[in-house]
């Protein structure tokens, strides 16, 4: 009886920390995606005084919208660590080359402000960077999705002279080192540059004065990557359908009516944001546009659901023992509000439309 | 052999001490020195003294290449846990991973929410909305020192836990928590942070009188600065004596290899009680080849008596026992620093009571301007140097006494440990030059072309005339466009 009330509450609260999980990967590629893409957008700027205008429009928030994805990992850690401790271990070469863009980004937003001679390779060193992390985080993504193996007695393996441990009742990672590497993966890495790249183009029309020389490049990439992405979505969709039978179970399940509403609400999401869009309610389109992202991840999710890994970790099985999971909760679970206010204040503050001269000059 | 000094472990224990020791240059710098901001802010604001303003924009420059450096290679560290000590990553997760869990939300976020009103702030929010962004990085940065010292003081001294089901599971929150090494471990960090930032501070002002440039202005700050080195360094020095006793008691082996101590007793029976001021240990890891040493002096630092009797290595099997060079050098590196800055904080002050702490006095005699200029480099290496013999200390265990090392590393190839590691250096390269560089670059500008605080509020009357239509819909204006305040010489 008393076990079966335990169980009943890590099942409560694990599935509450997925929420949030979910909540914040969902911050991370909807705030620091427009970010990156407005990087990847740079990569194809003329000159480093639009670089810069580009960095400066964002100087005041970028490390708030990418800290989203250090409290997602933190939030697995604390309340997922089996999945933590062996989904990062089967990702890591997409993650270190993920991690490499993020640093190549992070230093580039500091320096390129003060360089003289070295402005050219800090400008390039923003723009690949922005590139390579949201491929790197596609990538990872993608191969979460087709799950890992795992096994008992693997942790000691491949040193001479070890020996079955007390930790080998866990399972870990089993796989090699290119396990996550398949066309879908690929593919999903790819589809995280398309994504963030339309973010990117509805940020920087939101942000610039229309008319500004950004604006108007911007305006036009938007309208090419709207098609991009819309494409890019029936791709995924259609290869997740042929390849993974969990997705494919639930789409044409019982409940295949719910999914197909959903559709239509995404569909009428990114209508909303393109009209938006070409009648210049550039602020308007960019929150339509995040929309359809929130609405794809929480289908994503939903999709997945009960697993965090398809097939491979389960909610409540990956989750911390009941006595860590309550501690987490109780003194972790406020802070999530708090976070987003005053994340949101910060943004808040450096709001407004700016031009390229202006925004390069006052930096 | 120790397994842990085989090829595929010790490939992964660098990959991670890389990282960690390329990622321990910038985070005490941030720590201590959003402190030292807020004071300035303070002072400027109850004196109207604008020489405190200027000197807070212009350090708040090399705090802010800092903290990109810092972010820049934190993110990484959240991640690697898991990524290179994912088996490691699983078994502490119940405690360790909460807390890393909790440093996220209650700091690193908390930080990143405030950075960016501190720095880019200026002019758009209020003074009093301003002092509270800086007040809030200060705090944030201290919780994540404290947090991560809770973890790591953990893996030194697992308290409060039992092994179950393959997981370290929690049955005190308290005492896990306040493990014993953490009790001295995190007030020696943080005031290492302190120590390092007043050296910074006085480092560089000790440059500007070398140079003659803005002479008063730096000896002004010089002062104060002295003063609470004359605090801070033997704090410092007593709270590193209270470490090294708490780590002698809970963990003998990491103090027999920090003092390289191998006999317990001497061949006549007695108690060993000899320090090593050098010392050679041999390949058998079993004794010294050399050493230089001086009776009673170990017994009399560990335990506080002429003949107190200290563990050495040799009450441990051998496949127990942590390699010695490393801990013993840096250790003492760590030491002879620590002793030197208290010395030249004193040479300071004693000149102070001289009457002879001034611009012109000071250049007449430059060698203490020169050393505090090569002071502001030690507490780098001090740090460095204590982080090594924590860690290394504390082999060949990852959780001392109860996990492996070897048992935490995740199931990588030699190639991926070789690809991270190579790439990792690369990377961690760029960033240490690049700020190094533009730090050099900032301090060489100097503070003549802050302008002066008035210019912070004035800007809405000399424009006015943007009627832009507004992203959110809200009243905002480019302010940067108007304002001196951050322009191209930020």
């Amino acid at each position: 009886m008393f076990f079966q009330d335990v169980s009943r509450i890590v099942g409560a609260l694990s599935t509450w920390w997925w929420l949030i999980l979910c909540l914040m990967f969902l911050l991370y590629i909807a705030l620091d995606g427009a970010d990156l893409g407005a990087g990847i957008f740079a990569l194809f700027s003329p000159d480093e005084e639009e670089r810069g205008a580009i960095m400066a429009s964002m100087a005041g928030f970028w490390d708030g919208n990418e800290t989203w994805l250090v409290v997602a990992g933190g939030i697995l850690f604390g309340a997922f660590p089996s999945v933590y401790g062996s989904a990062f271990n089967y990702l890591l070469i997409p993650l270190a080359f993920a991690l490499w863009g993020i640093i190549s980004r992070a230093i580039a937003f500091e320096f390129h402000v003060h360089a003289i001679g070295s402005k050219r390779f800090w400008g390039w060193m923003f723009a690949f960077g922005s590139v390579l992390a949201p491929f790197g985080a596609g990538v990872a993504l993608g191969g979460a999705l087709q799950g890992f193996p795992m096994a008992h007695h693997i942790a000691a393996e491949g040193v001479a002279g070890a020996h079955a441990n007390a930790f080998d009742a866990v399972p870990h990672y089993a796989g090699g080192p290119f396990t996550f590497l398949s066309p879908f993966s690929i593919w999903t890495g790819f589809g995280a540059v398309i994504a963030a790249s339309l973010a990117g183009g509805l940020y920087l029309c939101a942000r610039f004065v229309p008319g500004d020389v950004i604006h108007e490049r911007a305006k036009k990439w938007t309208n090419a990557f709207s098609m991009i992405a819309l494409a890019a979505i029936v791709i995924t969709l259609v290869w997740s359908y042929a390849i993974f039978p969990w997705a494919a179970a639930k789409w044409t399940g019982a409940n295949w009516w719910v999914w197909l509403i959903w559709i239509l609400v995404i569909l009428g999401f990114a209508y909303m944001s393109m009209t938006a869009h070409a009648a210049s309610r550039d602020f308007v389109a960019l929150l339509w546009g995040e929309g359809v992202v929130a609405l794809m991840w929480f289908a994503m999710w939903a999709t997945m659901f009960p697993y965090i890994v398809p097939h491979t970790w389960g909610i409540q099985e990956a989750s911390n023992p009941a006595d860590s999971l309550a501690v987490f909760t109780l003194f972790m679970t406020g802070f999530v509000p708090i976070m987003i206010l005053y994340n949101w204040y910060q943004i808040w503050v450096f709001r407004g439309r700016y031009t390229k001269k202006a925004m390069y000059a006052g930096h | 052999m120790v397994l842990e000094n085989t090829l595929p472990v010790l490939l992964s224990r660098m990959d991670f001490a890389w990282i960690t020791s390329m990622h321990i240059l910038w985070t005490p710098m941030t720590i201590g020195m959003s402190w030292l901001l807020f004071i300035l802010e303070v002072a400027w604001l109850r004196t109207g003294d604008e020489r405190w303003y200027k000197l807070n924009r212009f350090f708040e420059k090399i705090l802010i290449i800092n903290f990109g450096a810092g972010v820049a290679t934190g993110v990484t560290m959240e991640m690697a846990f898991g990524i290179l000590y994912g088996p490691f990553s699983q078994a502490v997760g119940p405690f360790f991973g909460n807390i890393l869990g909790f440093e996220t939300i209650t700091a690193f976020m908390y930080e990143a929410g405030f950075i960016g009103l501190m720095v880019f702030g200026w002019g758009k929010i209020s003074k009093g909305m301003h002092l509270f962004a800086t007040f809030n990085v200060g705090l944030s940065s201290s919780l994540s020192a404290m947090w991560i010292l809770v973890a790591n003081s953990w893996m030194q001294t697992p308290n409060g836990i039992v092994l179950k089901d393959g997981l370290f599971q929690v049955t005190n929150w308290w005492h896990a928590i306040f493990n014993d090494n953490f009790v001295w471990g995190f007030p020696h960090m943080w005031v290492a942070t302190v120590e390092l930032a007043l050296f910074v501070f006085a480092s560089v002002s000790a440059w500007f009188i070398l140079k003659n440039r803005n002479a008063d202005l730096f000896t002004k700050l010089l002062k104060p600065t002295l003063l609470a080195l004359l605090i801070v360094t033997p704090v410092q020095i007593w709270l590193g004596d209270s470490v090294g006793r708490d780590v002698a008691m809970t963990q003998p082996t990491s103090l027999a290899a920090m003092e390289g101590h191998y006999h317990t007793y001497l061949p006549d029976g007695k108690v060993n009680t000899g320090w090593h001021l050098i010392a050679f240990p041999n390949a058998q890891n079993d004794g010294n080849v050399f050493a230089i040493t001086i009776p009673h002096v170990l017994s009399l630092l560990e335990t506080h008596t002429l003949n107190g009797k200290v563990t050495g290595m040799d009450q441990f099997p051998a496949k127990d026992r942590p390699d010695v060079w490393v801990p013993f050098y840096s250790f003492r590196v760590m030491v002879a620093i620590g002793f030197f800055l208290f010395f030249v904080a004193l040479w300071g002050n004693w000149l102070r009571l001289r009457g002879k702490l001034n611009a012109e006095s000071l250049r007449k005699n430059p060698w203490f301007l020169r050393a505090v200029v090569f002071s502001g480099f030690l507490p780098y290496l001090a740090i460095w140097c204590g982080w090594w013999t924590r860690e290394i200390g504390r082999q060949p265990w990852v959780v001392f006494n109860l996990m492996r090392t070897y048992q935490g590393v995740s199931h990588m190839s030699l190639g991926q440990e070789v690809f991270w590691f190579v790439g990792y250096i690369i990377f961690e390269l760029t960033v240490w030059s690049g700020a190094w560089y533009f730090f050099s670059r900032v301090i060489a500008k100097g503070v003549d072309n802050i302008p002066h605080s008035d210019t912070l509020f004035t800007h809405h009357n000399e424009e006015g005339s943007h009627e832009e239509e507004k992203a959110g819909g809200g009243f905002a204006k480019p302010t940067f466009a108007s304002k001196p305040m951050l322009d191209k010489s930020r």
